[in-house]
């Protein structure tokens, strides 16, 4: 509901996932293979990891879309499991609390309208009327998406659905974002716009768990990075220390070193990314 | 065959919403209790893979082009009920936003395409396939004639929806109101197209949708059937549903028998307007041969009865019924004669 | 007939797409139509389709008709679209349909063919030109219906038909993804289309067809897999809701007693 928008988040202390040894497959291709994870309340994490790594498996486990196979994976204290979420008082207070933008908007935005789609969690979730208006018109607007509120979502652009989704989630003011691959496809404009949104709703008090294999925004979208490999975690340090490790980085096949010819000399280099390193101001 | 406003009176038009509610009715009930949600996003994308297949244009034998419903893959992959709904929200998105097919004949175009459609297509299918391995042909050659058998019965259905118009229909001169063809014209005319093209594009495009999910999403089609699907009902009662179905046609047609001797006959053994005919009600399948079949058909039904017998029972009319019925009657036969073929080879190799 | 299939197909879908565009660019105007009541839109257009197909009466037909032609001149729709998008189609198909009946309806003889010993009837004519004039005036009516609302307007407006709210929220996802489909097969058969080199003949045409089909059938399962995650995502329990904020104004009154008028007044005069 509206009133518990102070929802006890934002002490470092609470822990809001323990993941422990989860294991996950499909049609018994390993996906998740015992893994194990703490998420404090408030901490901005990159899931780093190349494709089949296990990164989108993992956020759809944490927001209880798939249960784990074995092992357990605990929110604030209590099990997701598919007994938990068939309490409808639990599910909507979890679907309330946290929210997953998915990577592919088509997915994400099913609803006619751009407005529809931002209404769409807060009406499932029975908020009054009049509340849900003003919560949609105010989000709409923080996403500069106001003029767009009647088009349908095949008329917009790349950019703006995703915009858009992140809208339709972030409606709800959840205290947990996951987030898949959200600036993936985007123009360098629409990406740092949407790293911005994410700055200004996160204001430290958030937790945000950004999924990703983009290197040059990891500094802006957390100050944890875990580097998921063949369903395992393998390196769990400050965005600085994975980025230093060129190594862990290459056997993760987060960058590929290649060798390019210049006036007959050969020189090796690795991602550009390593020197791009801008980090905002805490 | 989408069905225009304006071919049929609206008094038709109310008789088939109300014979396709109670379906709706019964098809959202089910489908809602069975999947808790999980058939709404999956009956959309249903609708709209059917509703843009309904826009391939399939090569065919002999150099001309058809459209295909769907409908087999549909009632296959998700039962009959969430089929019905699936097709039915496909047409009702035609009609409403693009403006084909009429909005007060979606109850009709809905009732023959979907509902009877699905009906047909998921008994067809499953009297076919029944007892057949996973990967045996059979299965292939059962989705084909499930799509063959539903587009010929939803042709037949708008066929006789279009006949009776002029029966029930007519001003003080005699004047046809809606569509002007009694059943004599309208049936042949309409399934000329349908066995030919129509079923035909149905038929391909239902066998090779099948054995592509067959092969990349087998859990859809094999025997692991989706939660959706009803539990197969014993084959007796399938016989028997398709009976009744089989039954009902003539006994509709009958009804209204008498409408036929107005009919000079000669206006529809006229080669060439009986051509014209054909090509013209053939709708949406462009080329349409003239029933030379169907003609031959009736002549040999005509051909032994003697003098004395009934004189309706003699008209060509009749005899284009018979063969249209025919047409269903052998479907089926060939349905069962294969099955049972197919079921004494895997007992005899099983042995 | 080699690429000829594929043009066809991939026209088709530019067409519809195309016209996606229209309504929602039609359905923005400021003109009459757009200005009322979705509601009273749709329950005022659908029974003067009802009215014109009840008619008997070639006059009450044409009126009709020439009111579904004021109504697009007041909302601002060309005529010269509508003719070419309904008026010609309508009578090429509905035409072809009908021709027969002029000679093969019984009845008063007006004049024989010197061939084949064809009659045009009095009735025929009648008959076929009371049918082309219905069908003209019934889908100028429905398409006046799509051409000035946004159709998910529309979409809400046919609660009050008491269509179930689950079935507006599946017409609404079907539109939608059948655009998105749409999008995705006319891409698939572009790419098809550009790496094609030589002819194929008619079962490798049709074998291509089919397996476009299916490459289209399982993306569209998967993506009904995974929308059905991301509702559940936002909170989706199998129920669902919709916000209505549609509010009747004076001038919706007067449309609804207009149309009310209308449609009386042609039921009672096309008896």
């Amino acid at each position: 509901m509206p009133e518990s928008l102070s929802f006890d988040a934002g002490k470092s202390e609470v822990l809001e996932f323990e993941v422990e040894n989860v294991r996950y497959e499909y049609d018994r291709i390993p996906a998740l293979q015992g893994l194990s994870l703490r998420v404090r309340a408030g901490e901005c994490i990159a899931l780093l990891g190349a494709n089949g790594s296990g990164k989108s498996t993992l956020l759809r486990l944490m927001d209880a879309l798939y249960f784990a196979c074995k092992g357990t994976l605990r929110f604030r204290g209590t099990a997701l499991t598919e007994a938990a979420m068939e309490d409808d008082a639990f599910a909507l207070g979890f679907r309330r609390r946290v929210g997953l933008v998915f990577q592919n908007p088509d997915i994400q935005l099913f609803n006619p309208t751009v407005f529809d789609e931002v209404a769409f969690g807060p009406l499932q979730l029975g908020w009054p009327r009049a509340e849900i208006l003003e919560r949609v018109h105010a989000t709409l607007a923080w996403i500069g998406a106001e003029h767009l509120k009647d088009r349908a979502p095949y008329r917009l652009s790349g950019g703006e659905k995703k915009r858009v989704a992140l809208a339709s989630v972030i409606v709800l003011d959840p205290d947990v974002l996951l987030l898949d691959e959200p600036t993936a496809a985007l123009d360098p404009r629409s990406q740092s716009q949407v790293i911005d949104l994410m700055e200004s709703w996160n204001n430290g008090k958030k937790t945000i768990i950004t999924a990703t294999h983009q290197l040059e925004i990891l500094g802006e979208i957390s100050r944890r990075a875990i580097v998921l490999e063949h369903g395992v975690v393998v390196a769990d340090a400050s965005p600085d220390e994975i980025l230093a490790n060129t190594e862990l980085l290459e056997s993760a096949n987060l960058i590929h070193s290649h060798r390019h010819l210049h006036g007959g000399l050969t020189h090796k280099h690795t991602s550009p990314y390593l020197r791009h390193e801008h980090r905002k101001p805490d | 065959m989408h069905i225009p406003d304006g071919y049929l009176s609206p008094s038709s038009c109310a008789v088939m919403y109300a014979a396709s509610a109670p379906c709706w009715w019964q098809a959202l009930r089910r489908t809602r209790r069975k999947l808790f949600g999980r058939t709404l996003p999956l009956l959309s994308l249903f609708a709209a893979f059917s509703f843009v297949i309904m826009m391939f244009n399939l090569p065919l034998p002999g150099g001309t082009t058809g459209h295909a419903v769907g409908v087999a893959v549909a009632a296959i992959v998700l039962g009959p009920w969430a089929s019905m709904l699936a097709i039915s929200l496909a047409l009702a998105i035609q009609a409403l936003f693009f403006g084909d097919g009429g909005i007060t004949t979606l109850g009709a175009n809905c009732f023959n395409m979907a509902i009877a459609g699905s009906f047909a297509a998921w008994g067809i299918y499953q009297l076919v396939s029944l007892g057949a391995a996973p990967d045996s042909r059979r299965r292939i050659v059962a989705a084909a004639l499930a799509g063959y058998g539903a587009v010929n019965l939803s042709a037949l259905l708008a066929a006789i929806e279009f006949g009776v118009q002029p029966m029930l229909f007519r001003d003080v001169t005699g004047a046809p109101l809606y569509a002007p063809y009694p059943l004599s014209i309208a049936i042949p005319a309409m399934m000329a197209g349908h066995l030919t093209i129509a079923g035909a594009a149905e038929a391909v495009m239902s066998a090779g949708l099948f054995s592509f999910l067959r092969s990349n999403e087998p859990a859809l089609v094999g025997i692991t059937s989706m939660p959706v699907q009803a539990a197969s009902p014993t084959p007796r009662r399938l016989w028997g549903a398709l009976g009744v179905v089989l039954l009902l046609t003539p006994l509709g047609i009958l009804a209204g028998g008498t409408a036929w001797g107005e009919w000079a006959p000669q206006d529809f053994s006229d080669a060439a307007a009986r051509a014209r005919i054909a090509a013209a009600s053939g709708q949406s399948a462009p080329p349409v041969a003239a029933p030379s079949g169907l003609a031959r058909l009736a002549s040999l039904w005509t051909a032994p009865l003697p003098d004395y017998a009934p004189h309706f029972v003699k008209s060509a009319a009749f005899g284009y019924l018979l063969s249209a019925m025919f047409g269903v009657g052998m479907i089926l036969a060939v349905t069962w004669i294969l099955r049972r073929a197919m079921q004494y080879a895997n007992q005899r190799s099983r042995q | 007939m080699s690429t000829n299939v594929f043009a066809k197909t991939v026209r088709g879908f530019t067409s519809a797409l195309e016209r996606t565009l229209v309504s929602e660019i039609t359905a923005h105007e400021s003109g009459l139509l757009q200005s009322l009541d979705p509601r009273v839109k749709l329950v005022g257009l659908l029974a003067l389709v009802v009215a014109a197909a009840l008619s008997r009466k070639l006059a009450v037909t044409a009126a009709l008709f020439a009111l579904g032609v004021v109504l697009a001149l007041a909302s601002r729709i060309a005529l010269w679209s509508l003719a070419k998008r309904v008026w010609v189609v309508v009578f090429a198909f509905t035409f072809m349909i009908a021709a027969p009946a002029l000679f093969l309806t019984p009845g008063q003889v007006l004049y024989s063919l010197p061939f084949g010993g064809l009659t045009l009837t009095s009735q025929g004519l009648r008959s076929t030109v009371l049918l082309i004039a219905r069908v003209e005036t019934a889908v100028t009516l429905s398409t006046l219906l799509v051409l000035t609302t946004p159709w998910m307007h529309l979409l809400k407006a046919l609660r009050t038909l008491m269509v179930p709210v689950e079935i507006i929220a599946l017409l609404a996802m079907t539109h939608r993804y059948a655009v998105l489909l749409m999008e995705t097969a006319n891409s698939m058969f572009e790419s098809r289309q550009s790496r094609l080199v030589g002819r194929l003949n008619g079962h490798e045409h049709r074998h291509l067809m089919v397996n476009t089909g299916g490459v289209l059938l399982s993306k569209t399962l998967d993506l009904g897999n995974q929308v059905f995650l991301s509702m559940q995502a936002r909170g989706f329990r199998g129920e669902v809701y919709l916000l209505n904020d549609f509010r009747l104004r004076g001038w919706d009154y007067v449309a609804m007693s207009g149309f009310a008028v209308a449609a009386t007044a042609a039921v009672l005069a096309g008896r």
